[in-house]
């Protein structure tokens, strides 16, 4: 997921104006139908001739191909696709091998061998060879690839950044990925410019997946109706039918566990309301839920127990996702380059009142920058990540004394309008003027708003960070170290520190020690608060009473092999 | 005739430019980077997967191997906005309006997407105007200062103040939410969407709303302009003479009086359907409508360039041409326009 | 026209009852007075003047009164927001309350300034880019006059929402931004306005007599063109005040009005979309005091019209 939510941002669309539009457009009530439909769903009418189908409802995806799958929706539908080298079980919190058996990662963390699983097929029977997973990296990054010829450059291209001949490739210079060798057709290794003991979580990514030799051959017709390695295939004969649906069958050469499902029908839907309609008309099994009807939806459907599974018991899901709404401090400028002045904002904003008020209890209030789920996260990791008002004003009168009901201080909070920023930006503005802060909104469009990050033209602004992968890094290198100055840390901030305990992090093949290295450094950032979180998302999934059980992990990604169906 | 129309024809050429400078203008100095947005902008691309984007769409200078060209402080240079606008037209003419930034479809496949919906939505309004217009103003002028020529008086005044998204989210709240209530789920009416493969309505119960929002202040206009015509008819010369002849009453409307009126309403129905191909964002905004307008609107404030140029540039010209079509038309309906009179309306 | 552009409403509503007027020539020295006479005797023009001035004096003096009564208009309270969110209408909030248990009849009083000062202060600046373009067009003709028409004709070409639209991305939110944007884009119907009513006096014998004696071009427009011309553009105005009010409100529906937490009667419709099921008083009140003063506006300027005896020229 290269992208945040779109909740966060404007109506990407096209995008996932599904969940952009959502609180935008209307959270209306659905509706029964007016008259009887005489034909089911175009999906329910090929599950009852070819066995069970799961119908999943989707926003148009950006892309399911794997070289530039960014949002969930692409991700969701590639991910059934194509199985990657590694995949985090957020259940045991463990990342474990999945296209591959094993792999070794050398003492420094810049050189890891990946040893794949024998006797792996593509759905075209093609053998699964690591000149595949090659292939399907260096498409992702040269721009001479069949596929970025055809269908432009990858935005996703980041993933790969950290390996040795990245840049050659991505400038169009070299034609080879220099970091890339493949020993033998099971050997694959990978080499790092730098260290980094987190790479092989990198490889958890659905983009990093291995694709056959027709991608290359026809990229076009590759790029509408995909061949991977994973449990589920294009349905043969079709393709992704741009706005309407993308249908997928059970491969039975697949290596690992056979799906239980004939096949799963994503039907594309365009908003979020008329997509619940539908789901309580029956045409789907699987479906996002509006805001407005939670209350509803929790009552009838029943909340799952641990928020990511669906039984009979519990069908809508609450569970917390990996993404961070917050607050980002402009620390080059006044006010805000005043850590006292930045914790008496934090602790003044009334979190839980957004959450339930607005959000009726879907999203909750973050205590730090890494939300629950990460490997590392800890309860209350940052202290003035908190709302106390009194505490607030301590912090505040060390910056400017109250003096009548103001303190003279003016700030401009900068977001955008759409969305449905705006309620909750009107609520931190309220929480700010009660103490004696004057607030002025700035509300350019999105796109001109990451301007004004960019050029640091601001003084505190909105933003939101969905992980792409579940460890600390993902949250910590970008956001905070100087490295990522002038890319996704928008802060301004840069503390030696932190840079030097995110390194060392990097180089630490141990996964405890390194967790433990990556705490002292978040431990740092939230004594510095340079970013002030708001919220962590959480899902809003609900399955029909035909759901017996599917889980769906806290990146939204459906483990639908596994899904059970009444039949 | 036939000079009359060129001249018309050959008054595009400046309106074509004008609106295509505009529109190249507009691109360049309104703030926000597009490339830096193609994927959501929320997460950085990588400086070289960003300049493979520029140069992709020739936003930045390339040499003969496809790199791009840099300056002495090793970035790249811009292809300069002249060649840009150049280009643009160049292709334009030749039936290609680029690519779109977001969606890496050719802007010519979104449009013709889109342009159906906004065609059958601008049909079914169109309809509903003509007849409610029509018929409202024709009912108003005879029964003058009767409790009907008062409704309708009141009602087109009404109609003409109200915001046309405030009135799609009032039908919806009746039609949609309310209806349902009341029928105990029975009945209602769709209030999003355009139908399609999985919707759980058939597809025509879906234009009702929007084309009752699109056409409602339009529908005033023509009942308006229906009235005052058929009067102003009615006061003439040989409708006195009619009558004085001893015709009846419906007999001079629907033979004489009404031939004549009809003529300023059905050009203003036409000109308004031209208006409506223009796509109608509010009316698509409340009722999430795949159509023409929104998806402008949401180009503009996502900086898809090629979208907001292509599709506006074809809204522009279908709108001039519907007007020309409905202005011919309206010189063979009444013959007292000359044809290359000095004429503001466009 | 659908979503047609203010000017383009004025300019329709004008048009379409006129029946069997007189040319607005020779006139009375006592036009305004007649005219005041005429407009007192029709009671829907008066109800609205009423309304209008109503609506105006609420706007101004809501400070006085409305914020002590029903709380502030913007901000909100987090610790009393669990039980003061979303309440449906009662003696203490008649219209209700927001998802931030803000009284929306306190942020319907505050968006009527909001409403009123864009649709006067665009009017404005259309009306007077509309009057010099118009007089330059009409009265120096040729060249000028094919420039400016031409020039209105692109303006006219393009969709009119997504124009402001785009001139709002440009120039940034704001208030101020809002008014100069949608009376900046307002100036060609006024300008054809203003020509076409030129030109009509302009064939006037006193106007060649002026000439001949000597008077210089500006002097002319101003003592002989403009008091020919003023009934036509107050009646013009009036109505535009009223399209104005309907374009920023679409603005602000749009997420592209003033800045929040400012209260704008779009703004408070668009907020009030996603809970048109649980809430739909959010977004009734808001609709109905735009419709009310939009209307206010037209009946006036209909009875302004009929009072001035004016024929509006196709816009």
């Amino acid at each position: 997921m290269a992208e945040m939510k779109n909740e966060f941002h404007q109506p990407v669309v096209g995008r996932r104006a599904f969940v952009g539009g959502t609180l935008a457009a209307s959270s209306l009530a659905f509706l029964a139908a007016c008259g009887k439909k005489d034909a089911p769903a175009a999906g329910s009418a090929d599950a009852a001739a070819e066995g069970v189908t799961l119908n999943f409802s989707i926003n148009n995806p950006v892309c399911i191909d794997p070289y530039n799958v960014q949002e969930d929706q692409g991700t969701q539908v590639e991910f059934q696709l194509f199985d990657s080298l590694m995949k985090y079980d957020f259940k045991a919190e463990d990342l474990k091998p999945l296209a591959c058996e094993s792999f070794e990662a050398s003492e420094d963390a810049t050189k890891f061998t990946f040893h794949l699983i024998e006797g792996a097929k593509f759905h075209n029977g093609d053998p699964v060879t690591s000149a595949d997973f090659k292939r399907g990296w260096t498409r992702l990054v040269s721009p001479k690839s069949a596929i970025q010829v055809d269908r432009g450059p990858s935005q996703i291209a980041y993933h790969l950044s950290q390996v040795k001949g990245y840049d050659e490739l991505a400038a169009g210079d070299a034609d080879d990925f220099a970091g890339l060798s493949c020993p033998d057709d099971l050997t694959f290794v990978v080499e790092l410019s730098a260290a980094y003991a987190d790479f092989p979580y990198v490889c958890s990514h659905p983009a990093l997946a291995p694709v056959p030799a027709a991608a290359d051959e026809d990229a076009n017709a590759f790029y509408l109706a995909p061949i991977g390695n994973g449990a589920f295939m294009m349905k043969p004969g079709t393709k992704w039918e741009d706005g309407q649906y993308i249908d997928l069958v059970r491969f039975d050469d697949y290596y690992g566990d056979k799906a239980v499902v004939d096949g799963i029908h994503f039907g594309i839907q365009k908003d979020i309301e008329t997509s619940y309609k539908e789901f309580q008309a029956g045409n789907f099994d699987v479906a996002d839920v509006p805001t407005a009807q939670i209350d509803a939806c929790k009552a009838e459907a029943g909340e799952s127990k641990d928020g990511y599974t669906m039984s009979e018991g519990g069908r809508m899901l609450l569970g917390s996702e990996p993404s961070t709404y917050y607050l980002v401090c402009n620390t080059t400028v006044e006010p805000f380059n005043n850590a006292d002045f930045r914790k008496g904002v934090s602790m003044a904003i009334n979190r839980e009142a957004i959450c339930k008020s607005i959000f009726k209890g879907t999203r909750t209030p973050a205590d730090g920058i890494v939300p629950p789920g990460m490997d590392g996260y800890r309860e209350g990791a940052w202290e003035f990540a908190a709302y106390d008002v009194d505490k607030a004003n301590e912090f505040l009168d060390k910056v400017a004394p109250m003096n009548g009901d103001s303190r003279g201080i003016e700030m401009v909070l900068s977001y955008n309008q759409d969305g449905g920023h705006k309620e909750i930006m009107e609520s931190v503005i309220g929480d700010l003027a009660r103490v004696g802060i004057t607030v002025t909104s700035d509300t350019p469009e999105w796109s001109a708003l990451l301007s004004k990050y960019d050029n640091m033209d601001f003084q505190i602004g909105r933003l939101g960070w969905v992980a792409d992968y579940p460890i600390m890094d993902n949250f910590l290198y970008p956001l905070f170290h100087s490295d990522s100055l002038g890319g996704d840390n928008k802060s301004g901030y840069s503390n030696p520190e932190v840079d030097k305990l995110i390194e060392e992090a990097r180089t630490i093949v141990d996964d405890t020690q390194r967790v433990a290295k990556m705490q002292e450094a978040d431990a740092i950032i939230g004594a510095d608060l340079p970013v002030i979180p708001l919220m962590f998302y959480t899902h809003t999934l609900v399955g029909s009473s035909r759901v017996k059980n599917l889980y769906i992990d806290p990146q939204k990604k459906a483990y639908l092999a596994r899904a059970e169906l009444t039949a | 005739m036939g000079k009359y129309i060129l001249k018309r024809v050959l008054q595009f050429i400046p309106v074509f430019f004008g609106v295509t400078l505009i529109l190249f203008a507009l691109q360049n100095i309104v703030p926000g980077d597009p490339i830096k947005l193609i994927g959501g902008g929320g997460k950085a691309m990588t400086p070289e997967a960003e300049l493979n984007l520029r140069i992709r769409y020739n936003l930045v200078q390339v040499d003969e191997n496809g790199h791009a060209v840099l300056d002495e402080n090793g970035d790249p240079m811009p292809v300069p906005l002249m060649d840009q606008y150049v280009t643009y037209i160049t292709n334009l003419f030749q039936g290609d309006l680029g690519e779109s930034y977001q969606r890496k479809m050719p802007v010519t496949e979104i449009l013709a997407n889109k342009y159906p919906y906004t065609i059958k939505l601008a049909a079914c309004a169109i309809v509903l105007e003509a007849i409610m217009g029509i018929g409202a103003g024709i009912i108003s002028a005879v029964k003058r200062y009767s409790f009907w020529d008062i409704l309708v008086t009141l009602s087109t005044s009404v109609l003409v103040a109200v915001p046309a998204f405030w009135l799609g989210m009032l039908l919806q709240l009746i039609f949609g939410v309310w209806m349902k209530e009341w029928t105990g789920g029975a009945f209602s009416l769709p209030i999003s969407g355009a139908g399609g493969a999985a919707s759980q309505y058939q597809d025509w119960i879906h234009y009702i709303l929007p084309s009752i929002t699109l056409a409602s202040v339009s529908t005033a206009y023509a009942a308006r302009i229906m009235r005052s015509q058929l009067l102003d008819v009615m006061n003439q010369d040989y409708i006195r003479t009619a009558k004085a002849k001893g015709l009846s009453n419906r007999a001079i409307i629907w033979r004489h009086a009404l031939k004549n009126a009809l003529i300023p309403v059905v050009t203003y129905i036409g000109v308004d359907f031209g208006a409506m191909l223009a796509g109608a964002i509010l009316t698509e905004t409340v009722f999430n409508w795949p159509g023409v307008g929104y998806e402008i609107y949401r180009a503009i404030t996502q900086r898809d360039w090629p979208i907001v140029m292509g599709g506006v540039t074809v809204v522009v010209v279908v709108v001039m041409v519907i007007n020309l079509l409905v202005d011919i038309s309206y010189a063979f309906l009444d013959p007292r326009i000359r044809y290359g009179a000095p004429k503001d309306k466009s | 026209m659908l979503e047609p552009s203010p000017t383009q409403r004025a300019g329709m509503a004008a048009t379409a009852d006129t029946k069997g007027v007189k040319k607005p020539e020779e006139k009375s020295r006592t036009l305004w007075g007649d005219a005041f006479k005429r407009l007192r005797k029709n009671k829907l023009a008066v109800f609205a003047v009423i309304w209008i001035i109503f609506i105006a004096l609420v706007a101004i003096t809501a400070d006085l009164w409305a914020e002590p009564w029903l709380g502030s208009p913007t901000a909100s309270d987090s610790v009393a927001m669990a039980t003061t969110s979303l309440l449906p209408p009662s003696a203490e909030h008649p219209f209700g309350t927001d998802p931030l248990g803000r009284d929306i009849l306190v942020r319907v009083i505050y968006g009527a300034r909001v409403s009123l000062s864009v649709g006067i202060m665009a009017t404005a600046i259309s009306t007077a880019i509309g009057l010099v373009l118009g007089a330059v067009a009409a009265f120096y003709g040729g060249i000028w006059d094919t420039i400016i028409m031409r020039l209105a004709d692109v303006f006219l070409a393009f969709p009119y929402i997504l124009f402001v639209v785009a001139m709002i991305a440009v120039i940034g939110q704001s208030l101020t931004n809002v008014f100069i944007a949608i009376g900046i884009l307002g100036w060609p119907s006024i300008a054809r306005v203003f020509r076409s009513a030129i030109l009509t006096v302009k064939e006037n014998d006193y106007v060649d007599a002026a000439r001949a004696m000597g008077a210089s071009d500006a002097r002319i427009i101003a003592r002989h063109i403009f008091p020919n011309s003023v009934a036509s553009i107050v009646v013009y105005a009036t109505m535009n005040i009223g399209g104005a009010i309907l374009t920023e409100s679409s603005l602000s529906f749009l997420g592209m009005g003033v800045v929040p937490p400012t209260p704008s009667w779009g703004s408070m419709i668009q907020a009030g979309q996603a809970y048109l099921q649980t809430a739909p008083w959010m977004m009734i009140m808001p609709g109905l005091a735009i419709l009310s003063t939009v209307l206010a506006f037209t009946l006036l300027g209909d009875g302004l019209r009929d009072a001035l005896d004016v024929k509006m020229k196709d816009a």
